[in-house]
């Protein structure tokens, strides 16, 4: 606003031009606008403020505006059109209408201006605006100032508008690049330095609505997409576009470039936000740390809301350099953390090197000290051993001193060289030898030990055409390192020395076929201090330096060495020398020695540094007769590595001086493992003779001859090749038999840490080198005597438990058996060789085999194992594969020398008690399950099901032969068959099982015939013939003689129980045969449904009774009659009665006629006095039923409405009371569909309860149910008649529901239709429904009677179809079966077939149609409307 | 044996030719309706009158021949063929006669 307020006097009654002046488009219009009209006024009455104001806003280059009035009219100058855009012209428009979009922001504002006279404004509105050809973002403040008129109230605003875009972005930018800043220090890699940036400037989108970050892989030119944002975005060139990015240009050329055409390349970037994607992009480069190469790529595309001005493209270069930043910082704190860690391993190495070292000088020291200590304990006349001072003795002692002393001074030299390398302070000096005699000189110094190893020795060195400059001392270092080293790993084949001249350079190679380099380990093969962990060497000594220098000084030589290797084949070391001087340093050049010039040695000649070498390899090969000191070693004995050389005490010299530890008996025996052949000597020397000593070479060995035979004692050197001390004795303590031997571990790593590690491993003592013969002889004393003194101990406990007469077992805390006697080998067949024996013990029944008794073994095993006391009997297989049962009784203890938990257990062979309790059982459970059957068949299946048990059978199975067979002429003879599995039939049985049940009809009873590996069979008598039975044991179980036995007695028995279930059998088939006769009708009429239930089981008669007698003319005679008392007497008095009823009424009496005579008959019959009967004849066609009743409950009748009727007419007095006395009638008639209930009284009766009751509760029953099936009903009132004690009473119920069902068969032809359809008629009229439902259901079960002639039968006319129709009190119930299949109802192709099934749908309530194998059955219901 | 049904034609005062049918319909003789229909419909004079009056039972046999002859023949029937005229839908393509609705 600064220039706006010019300060100007404003007078009345000036023209319009200098009210508004200039000739800006706003001052025009004003000027023409007719104020006059507007609620403002003319201008010239405006106020001076107003006026002030107008001249202000016109004159100003800022936007401006004027508010006036209380509409808050508005002015605004030119400046402001751009911000006003389409709503100009608004010229003294109210605010209200120009700003009605955000009114409600400004408007308040206004209004507070206005009200309060105090100014506001607002902020950096964001406004898109198109100022220079493009849609731009801009931001502006507005300030609000009251104008006031001439008396001072506030009549309007002066707005002032300002751009404050370059701000708003300014400070944007600014705050990404603070953003970003802070994001230093957080990422440890690359990546995540790349995703932090990318989440930066995915908040940024608004400057930077995509970017992309590109890595430069290490040392190459590939680019490789690191991160996006928005993360996730995916930008790729258009087909035919102008191309990708270009990030090889920029890569290569370091220098940014910017992409104008970037809609062309690609399309729609993300915007950012905003409404236009980005058409600018830069792509910049990610400089390296200073010097260093570019890191990479990166682009960012502008938003399309700013012009990619200078100030922009600053604003991205910033934000790429932010990012090289962080990458580089995360490149940097990567190389950090590496290099930290490179150190921590050049660490671990040294300290594994000084560890190593330390045992590479106390060795030699050991030998050195030990023998020198004894050799003048010797000369000052102190006590030593016998000899020592003795020619060899003398000679052998200080020869290994010598040796041992080279070998410490070859060490010491090694590691001397080694720092003057480091140092730099290697004095070479390099002249021209003849590198092919040179070489091979060296390597024949070593053929003599290469030959002992037995390994074949190739040198091959062609002279070459001139002369190589090296320094002769250390050349032979490098040549006698690699041989050394070669010989080491090599334990067949060859090792080979070659030279050859190649590419400039004398190429020198040393291969052997050893044991190889496993290729992890290659790159660190030349390592300083690195050893390499082998799985076999000749020996473990080593420093780890040897490789190392040998490196160095070819280096020094300005040549190379690589080596190859394959794991197993062997490995190759090829050294390069450069020909000629030109690459030494001059002043360490020499001239060839001369003959003379050296007088220590010939030219060539190998100096003493290579005897150690040599010495040092001799001493890791088995020594030969006569050239080592262990001159008493046995001949018989080879001499391999790894087996145990015995050097026993010389029968034919001992030594009665010699200082005897005193122990008795035989000497004790000494096992020395040792890698070094000295030490192993030296020690040998030591404890001969008073100890019985065995020397191998290894930890390996030694666990092998000790587990071979186990030696009083063990003394082992901790560092050893194939399996080192520690090893040894965890190897030795886990196995039970050799966990008591006692360790004496020698070591040279010193301090309390490495004498608690090896006692740790379970050894018995530690001895650190360099130690004194004295305190080691003092050390094997104290051991060996402890361990006799244990030993003794064991021995009579061995000797205690062998004595035991039951078998006895230790096992360890997992159940593996650890110790046993010879009673467990007798019994179970497994001796102490085997121990020990770990679960599932070899004893243990196969779980295929024999699942049950598995299972029984393993639950006993899993409370040993669990609880550890307990006792029980199992069945468990002994190792020649018989069954035997033990008993076990097991307990835990703990070990009292180790405190670990041991159960011990004892076994008893108890098979034949177990036997004799398992035939006594079978025979018991046998007897109970045929006294139990109540037939034949069923004792026989209890039976096979009993012997199954017993055997644990897998299928027990009987075929019984008839004495005459079946089927006559049959050519098979089939039997009848009984198995356990109830599916199983004679022709379903495997062949092998049929023909054995045939084959065992020929052995006499009785015998049992066992197959060799799965089952027994054997025969019997059966009360129909004889009985084959096969016992299937399932695979692989012998079935023993007292299997045999129990078989035989237990069939036996069977046989006995068959015949007597065969006689109680018939007895009451009999007894069941003659009720039935005198029960009832066994063939209901239609329409009927009876139920009877006797009071007393397991009679299936009693005194009650019901009859059906079919008549003439469709009549039916009903009877239901009830004798006094109950039982057999009752049953037998109610037999008679009945057929005289039945008789009478067959010759055409009438129910009174038929009951008067009954009451002659009833007099004569002693029992039947009493008896209450009902009689009635039915005339099924008209439902007229006449009745009389002697005494008895009156029928009801329940009709289809709900209501009930009692028959309470034509009563009289019981049978036989009133003799000759004439009985009445009386008649009613069965309506449609109603339902007669006759019944006795026990259906009826209840204690404490009128007669009246039950039967009001019976005519409830029935009228409940009148609309279920007749069969249904009976069912139903039966179980709701029951009282709660059940029926005490002999109860007699006969139902008839009236009409009768109809049921038609009829030949499957069209003609049948109309008799079919008059039946149906005449049935359905009897059945009293309306006329109209009776055509539906003739229209409907004539369709489907017709699809069944139609379609059922196309194929075979003549069939039968049946239809049956069944009513109940408000239903009809329709089937129509056939035997054919109908078509599914096609009606395109079938018109008419299609419509008779949507008739029959249409005319009744439901309809389904069962198509099925046999025929298709098509069921209809329809309600019956009142 | 066919179902028993008697067809006789004849020709009202009017001269429309009238088919008079009698007894039940069902596929055992629907053959003999349809000779009879056949016969008795003219090539192009007035629609034959059908008269179902008398005709006690009607299957769909009996429908599928009225059907086929639907547009020439219009009917008389009775109460008890109303439901099935009107369930396979004849009703809606012949006119009949005789019914209360």
């Amino acid at each position: 606003m600064s220039g706006a307020a010019e300060p100007m006097s404003v007078e009345d009654g000036q023209p319009v031009e200098l009210l508004f002046p200039g000739d800006s488009e706003m001052a025009r219009r004003m000027r023409g606008h007719s104020w006059s009209e507007t609620s403002m006024g003319d201008p010239a009455t405006w106020p001076t403020s107003l006026r002030t104001a107008c001249r202000i806003c016109l004159t100003s280059r800022f936007p401006m505006i004027v508010w006036w009035g209380e509409e808050l009219r508005f002015l605004y100058n030119d400046a402001y059109l751009p911000l006003l855009g389409s709503k100009h012209p608004a010229l003294g428009k109210p605010g209200d209408q120009v700003w009605t979009e955000i009114w409600h922001t400004i408007g308040p504002m206004l209004k507070s201006v206005m009200s309060s006279g105090e100014a506001t404004w607002s902020e950096d509105l964001l406004l898109p605006m198109n100022r220079h050809g493009y849609w731009e973002e801009t931001y502006w403040t507005y300030s609000y100032s009251p104008l006031h008129d001439d008396d001072g109230t506030v009549r309007g605003v002066f707005t002032a508008v300002s751009d404050t875009t370059e701000r708003v972005i300014g400070e944007r930018r600014l705050a990404v690049l603070q953003d970003l800043g802070a994001q230093a220090g957080h990422a440890r890699s690359v990546a995540e330095a790349c995703q932090l940036v990318a989440e930066v400037l995915e908040r940024s989108g608004s400057d930077v609505p995509f970017s992309a970050v590109y890595l430069r892989r290490p040392g190459t030119d590939e680019l490789t997409l690191t991160a996006t944002s928005p993360s996730g975005a995916t930008v790729s060139p258009l087909p035919g576009g102008p191309g990708d990015w270009p990030l090889e240009q920029v890569l290569r050329s370091e220098t940014p470039v910017v992409v104008t055409d970037v809609p062309e390349r690609f399309g729609a970037l993300p915007s950012g936000g905003w409404q236009t994607p980005p058409t600018q992009a830069m792509v910049l480069p990610l400089a390296g740390e200073t010097g260093g190469q570019t890191v990479g790529v990166m682009v960012l595309a502008a938003s399309a809301g700013r012009v990619l001005d200078e100030a922009y493209e600053s604003f991205l270069s910033l934000v790429a350099r932010q990012t090289a930043a962080l990458v580089n910082a995360a490149v940097a704190y990567q190389l950090q953390q590496r290099r930290a860690e490179e150190l921590a391993e050049l660490d671990r190495a040294k300290t594994a090197f000084f560890s190593n070292i330390s045992h590479e000088f106390r060795t030699p020291l050991t030998l050195i000290m030990g023998p020198v200590q004894e050799l003048r304990t010797a000369l000052a006349g102190g006590p030593a051993r016998e000899g020592v001072l003795s020619g060899d003795r003398l000679r052998e002692e200080l020869d290994m001193v010598h040796r041992n002393g080279l070998r410490l001074g070859k060490l010491v030299n090694t590691l001397l060289d080694f720092s003057r390398i480091e140092a730099g302070r290697m004095q070479a000096r390099y002249e021209p030898v003849d590198l092919a005699a040179v070489t091979a000189e060296l390597a024949g110094v070593f053929r003599s030990a290469i030959d002992r190893a037995g390994l074949a020795f190739e040198v091959d060195c062609h002279p070459l055409d001139e002369p190589v400059y090296v320094d002769r001392g250390m050349w032979e270092k490098v040549v006698l390192n690699l041989l050394s080293n070669a010989l080491k790993f090599t334990f067949d084949g060859s090792v080979r020395v070659a030279l050859r001249a190649g590419d400039g350079h004398a190429v020198v190679t040393i291969a052997d076929t050893g044991i190889g380099i496993p290729r992890h380990e290659l790159p660190r093969l030349f390592e300083r201090f690195h050893r390499i962990e082998s799985a076999r060497s000749r020996s473990n000594e080593g420093s780890g330096i040897g490789l190392a220098l040998v490196k160095e000084l070819v280096g020094l030589h300005g040549g190379t060495i690589t080596a190859e290797s394959a794991e197993g084949a062997g490995t190759t070391f090829t050294i390069r020398l450069p020909f000629g001087a030109a690459h030494l340093p001059s002043e360490a050049v020499v001239p060839a020695r001369q003959a003379d010039a050296a007088s220590d040695t010939t030219p060539g000649a190998v100096s003493d540094a290579a005897d150690p070498f040599v010495e040092e390899a001799l001493r890791w090969l088995p020594s030969e007769e006569g050239t080592t000191a262990d001159q008493t070693r046995s001949p018989s004995t080879s001499a391999q590595p790894g087996s145990p050389h015995v050097s026993s005490p010389h029968p034919g010299s001992p030594h009665p001086g010699s200082p005897h530890p005193g122990f008795d008996g035989p000497p004790p025996r000494v096992l020395i493992a040792d890698d070094n052949a000295d030490m192993r000597d030296y020690l040998a020397r030591l404890l001969r003779p008073a100890y019985e000593v065995t020397l191998v070479t290894d930890g390996q060995a030694a666990l092998e001859a000790v587990r071979d035979d186990a030696p009083d004692l063990v003394v082992s050197d901790v560092m050893m090749p194939r399996l080192d001390g520690l090893q040894l004795v965890a190897a030795l303590r886990a196995d039970p038999r050799t966990a008591g031997v006692p360790v004496l571990l020698l070591s040279a790593r010193a301090g309390q840490e490495a004498s608690i590690e090896g006692l740790e491993a379970g050894a018995d003592d530690y001895l650190v080198k360099p130690f004194s013969a004295a305190e080691l002889l003092a050390r094997v004393q104290v051991n060996v005597k402890l361990a006799r003194i244990r030993g003794r101990h064991t021995r009579w406990q061995t000797a205690m438990i062998e004595s035991l007469q039951e078998a006895f077992f230790v096992c360890d805390d997992n159940g593996a058996v650890i110790e046993i006697n010879q009673a467990f080998t007798d019994i179970l067949g497994y001796g102490p060789e085997g121990l020990p024996y770990t679960a599932l013990h070899p004893w243990w029944p196969g779980e295929a085999e024999d699942p049950v008794a598995h299972r029984i073994v393993a639950e006993a095993f899993e409370q040993l194992v669990s609880r550890g006391r307990g006792s029980c009997v199992v069945p468990l297989t002994h190792r020649d594969g018989h069954q035997i049962w033990v008993a076990v009784t097991f307990t835990d203890v703990a070990d009292p020398t180790t405190g670990e938990r041991r159960v011990v257990g004892t076994l008893r062979d108890v098979t034949a008690e177990h036997y004799l309790v398992q035939r006594e059982t079978a025979l018991a459970a046998l007897s109970v399950r045929v006294s139990e059957a109540s037939s034949v068949p069923d004792a026989l299946t209890g039976a096979l099901q009993e012997l199954r048990d017993v055997w644990r059978a897998r299928q027990v199975t009987a075929a019984v032969w008839h004495a005459e067979p079946a089927h006559h002429g049959e050519t098979e003879w089939e039997p009848v068959l009984f198995c356990t599995d109830s599916e199983a039939t004679w022709h379903s049985l495997p062949d092998d099982l049929r023909e054995r049940l045939t084959e065992l009809r020929d052995f006499p009873p009785l015998r049992p015939v066992a197959s060799e590996a799965d089952g027994a069979g054997i025969t019997l008598e059966h009360p129909e013939g004889i009985m084959t039975l096969w016992i299937d044991l399932g695979q692989n179980r012998p079935f023993t003689a007292e299997d045999q036995t129990l078989l035989a007695l237990l069939s036996g028995h069977l046989g006995q129980g068959l015949h007597r279930t065969h006689q109680l059998d018939q007895q009451r088939e009999a007894a069941v045969a003659l009720q039935r006769a005198i029960l009832g009708p066994s063939h209901l009429p239609d329409g009927f449904a009876v139920r009877y239930e006797p009071a007393t089981r397991p009679l299936e008669v009693g005194g009650d009774w019901y009859d059906i007698v079919p008549l003439p003319d469709d009549r039916i005679g009903i009877v239901v009659g009830d004798c006094v008392g109950r039982g057999l007497e009752a049953a037998a008095v109610m037999g008679q009665l009945r057929s005289a009823c039945r008789a009478l009424l067959l010759q055409e009496a009438g129910p009174a006629q038929v009951l008067s005579a009954l009451d002659k008959f009833a007099a004569l019959v002693p029992g039947a006095k009493c008896t209450t009967v009902f009689c009635g004849v039915l005339d099924t066609t008209t439902g007229r039923l006449v009745y009389s009743s002697a005494g008895h409950p009156p029928g009801i009748l329940a009709h289809s409405d709900g209501t009930t009727e009692l028959l309470e007419g034509g009563r009289s007095t019981p049978l036989a009371v009133r003799p000759g006395h004439s009985r009445p009638e009386s008649s009613c008639t069965m309506p449609p569909r109603s339902t007669l209930l006759l019944y006795t009284d026990g259906l009826v009766e209840r204690r404490r309860s009128p007669l009246t009751a039950g039967i009001d509760q019976a005519s409830a029953a029935v009228q409940d149910g009148r609309a279920a099936p007749i069969e249904d009903l009976a069912t139903q009132v039966m179980r709701r008649m029951t009282p709660d004690t059940g029926y005490s009473d002999d109860v007699a119920l006969l139902l008839y529901r009236q009409p009768a069902p109809l049921d038609v068969a009829f030949p499957a032809e069209s003609s049948q239709l109309a008799p079919v359809r008059t039946a149906l008629r005449d049935w359905l009229n009897r059945c009293d429904i309306t006329s109209s439902m009776v055509q539906n259901v003739l229209v409907a079960a004539g369709e489907a009677c017709a699809n069944a002639i139609e379609h059922g039968h196309r194929d075979a006319p003549g069939r039968t179809v049946r239809l049956r129709a069944v009513v109940t009190a408000g239903d009809l119930y329709l089937t129509v079966a056939d035997t054919g299949r109908w078509k599914p109802p096609q009606p395109e192709v079938n018109t008419h077939r299609g419509r008779g099934v949507a008739l029959m749908r249409a005319l009744m309530q439901h309809v389904t149609i069962q198509p099925g194998a046999a025929g298709t059955t098509v069921d209809m219901h329809a309600r019956i409307s009142r | 044996m066919t179902t028993p049904l008697t067809l006789a034609s004849s020709r009202r005062s009017d001269g429309t030719p009238v088919l008079t049918v009698s007894g039940e319909i069902d596929m055992s003789n629907a053959g003999d309706l349809d000779a009879a229909l056949n016969s008795a419909a003219g090539d192009d004079g007035p629609a034959l009158l059908v008269d179902l009056s008398a005709v006690e039972y009607l299957d769909s046999a009996g429908l599928t021949v009225l059907f086929a002859h639907a547009p020439q023949i219009e009917l008389v029937a009775n109460e008890l063929l109303a439901p099935v005229l009107t369930i396979s839908g004849l009703a809606e393509l012949t006119t009949i006669h005789g019914l209360a609705n």
